[in-house]
């Protein structure tokens, strides 16, 4: 070969070299990405996932457990062909001794799994409390502990007692209150002074997913969009602008008296669980914390210190208290089925089918309780909080075509003051962070296509 | 320069080239490298339990719109897909389609049977969610929201989810596909009461 005919060859060897070290360079990253991706899937076990609906008032000695248990199997694709589970659900009268052992059984028309509490303990002055353990069978490679908590926070049952009878009738969607005062408002825009909308087509539209009201008055707007709270001081027309590093997507918040701002997000990063994030009043971060469990609908900050309502546990559990934050196996501890208030009174909320039943509870059970009915549907509890001797709950009542909230105002006799507002917010929020109770003052939150803002009704001033 | 000189350097600028490609556009590339077109299996009956069940693994994993297929390693692998683009080729579902496939509905609007997709079958299936709030195609019918029970659905122009349980205050946990930056998971929601959400039920199971 002579040196023109040897250029040519080692050009060749080089443009093969070339185009084959390309072809399997990208290629074996393509098969070493996708099998990853394909092993990840393989390799897990089952699982089991579990719901509870906790009887936390009960009317009747005659007391069930119930459980929807799935087990997931992740090595089949056949969704009828799924593995089995078992497990004991754990009961006492009160809320101290031995736990007794009841197996969980399966109801053949209802699928789930069942526990009839003795009713020599369903029966007993004190309530009962409970936990279940809940395992896939026969093996119990996986054990899901409701509420998780377990035998150191488990469930609290009570008796209802001699509830006061709410009779709400049929609810005529007729023209709603009138708020004393608008006392914050924004247009939706990117401006100084504007809250944000999270973007996209596809999306409908979320922006300014909770606020909160400290003593002086001053309104706090999460503007998680633009991660930051807009903050009105008492009179002032424009807010002013307060950075968060959050992570801007939907989040329930809740201020401390100190102005410490603690933000609930409702997204986990991959295989975590959703953060509570700590911030002082200037927004400087002090900290966060992940929630025990994977689902987490309100965040709260009262006496009992900063709590945040969990599930599947359905549990209020202690995110902070004293100063500092609380991890999930102390969360998990603290877990109680209602939320507590001054002078250790915790208000137990039951909305079922068209009734709610709603306890002020002490140590020793229930001090006093409400049965509410109502011929129109009943929706969410949005709020149920002590106001001196009396009980704020908010509701939602709805039809297939309406829907409008519901005030009442609790006492002895029954209903003080009730009064109907708009319910249809244009922009999602958390769930349940369209009120808030300052004094004798209900604030809501609210929006329309324009922008949203807070408005402020007197509660017991007519 | 030798061939195998050549092949090392290609190689190497190759394999950074894609690495880099997947990392910053590999949104573009999970439904190519990952799914197929397989057809479904006709399944005699289906419960809500196993829909439970087909749903909760799509869990974590991502929404892509108009997207439907995933996998089940509990990670989102194509984060941060634009929302805008419907042709991203990302991991998940949309709303509409996770519900189709959780339903296991065929194509054909006019047949009402069961159908098991994959989870990495690409199909988002042929309604939007404000058609199956009017309850539209075979298997579908609006109910009263007052009856929903888990596995119905509550669904408005734009978005729908299922109810995987309820609450003690009375709101619904729901398992949906969201959007990009929440992908699909179950979240507590109040769309039972609100007027602008219907109820809808998948016929024909137990």
């Amino acid at each position: 070969m002579d040196e023109r005919g040897n250029r040519f060859a080692v050009r060749r060897s080089a443009a093969a070299g070339l185009l084959a070290g390309a072809v399997v360079g990208s290629t074996i990253l393509v098969i070493v990405g996708s099998a990853i991706a394909q092993s990840a899937a393989d390799s897990a076990d089952p699982y089991v996932e579990a719901t509870h609906l906790p009887p936390l008032l009960t009317t009747a000695d005659a007391v069930e457990l119930e459980y929807d248990a799935y087990c997931i199997d992740p090595a089949t694709d056949e969704a009828e062909s799924w593995c089995d589970v078992t497990g004991s659900a754990f009961v006492r009268p009160g809320a101290s001794g031995h736990f007794r052992e009841v197996p969980l059984m399966r109801d053949g028309a209802t699928n789930r799994l069942v526990a009839r509490v003795p009713e020599s303990i369903a029966s007993s002055r004190e309530g009962f409390t409970y936990y279940a353990e809940i395992e896939t069978a026969p093996e119990g490679a996986s054990v899901v502990t409701l509420p998780a908590g377990g035998a150191s926070a488990p469930h609290r049952s009570l008796p209802l007692g001699q509830a006061i009878q709410v009779d709400l009738g049929t609810h005529r969607f007729g023209e709603p209150a009138r708020a004393d005062e608008r006392v914050a408002a924004a247009a939706w825009g990117d401006g100084p002074s504007e809250a944000g909308l999270e973007q996209g087509r596809n999306v409908p539209p979320i922006g300014a997913s909770a606020f909160d009201v400290d003593a002086s008055g001053t309104v706090v707007l999460l503007d998680q969009a633009h991660r930051r709270l807009l903050r009105w001081r008492p009179g002032a027309r424009s807010p002013t602008q307060v950075p968060l590093e959050i992570d801007g997507a939907l989040a329930d918040m809740t201020l401390a008296q100190d102005g410490t701002v603690y933000v609930l997000e409702s997204v986990g990063r991959a295989g975590r669980t959703p953060l509570v994030r700590r911030f002082d009043a200037g927004g400087r971060s002090l900290g966060s914390t992940e929630t025990a469990e994977s689902r987490s609908s309100q965040i709260r900050h009262g006496s009992g210190g900063t709590v945040v309502l969990q599930q599947p546990s359905q549990q209020w559990m202690r995110v902070a208290a004293a100063g500092s934050l609380v991890g999930p196996d102390g969360q998990r501890r603290s877990g109680r089925a209602g939320r507590l208030h001054g002078g250790g009174i915790e208000v137990i909320v039951l909305r079922h089918d068209n009734e709610i039943r709603v306890a002020l509870a002490g140590s020793a059970g229930v001090l006093r309780s409400w049965r509410i009915t109502s011929e129109t549907a009943l929706a969410e509890v949005q709020l149920a909080e002590p106001l001196g001797s009396h009980l704020v709950l908010v509701t939602r009542v709805y039809s297939d075509g309406r829907d409008q909230f519901v005030v009442l105002v609790l006492d002895r006799s029954g209903v003080r003051r009730t009064f109907a507002l708009e319910s249809a917010a244009w922009a999602e929020t958390a769930p349940l962070a369209r009120f808030r109770l300052v004094g004798s003052s209900l604030f809501r939150l609210d929006s329309t296509p324009a922008g949203v803002f807070v408005d402020r009704f007197d509660l017991e001033g007519k | 320069m030798s061939g195998t000189r050549m092949f090392l350097i290609s190689f190497v600028i190759a394999s950074c080239l894609a690495a880099a490609g997947t990392a910053s556009a590999y949104h573009t590339r999970f439904i190519a490298n990952n799914c197929n077109y397989a057809a479904p299996t006709p399944t005699p009956y289906i419960t809500r339990d196993g829909s439970i069940a087909v749903a909760l693994r799509a869990r974590h994993e991502g929404y892509q719109w108009g997207g439907g297929c995933w996998n089940d390693n509990d990670i989102d692998d194509s984060p941060g897909d634009p929302p805008e683009n419907v042709n991203t080729g990302g991991e998940g579902g949309d709303c509409s389609g996770f519900v189709f496939k959780v339903w296991r509905e065929s194509e054909t609007e006019s047949n009402a049977g069961f159908y098991q997709w994959g989870m990495l079958r690409h199909i988002h299936g042929p309604y939007t969610a404000a058609r199956f709030k009017a309850g539209e195609g075979a298997p579908n019918i609006s109910v009263s929201k007052s009856v929903l029970i888990k596995m119905d659905a509550l669904a408005k122009s734009g978005h729908i989810g299922m109810i995987y349980a309820t609450n003690a205050d009375g709101t619904d946990q729901i398992i949906e596909a969201k959007g990009e930056a929440y992908g699909t998971s179950i979240w507590t929601r109040t769309y039972r009461g609100d007027s602008s959400y219907g109820g809808v039920r998948r016929t024909g199971w137990s």
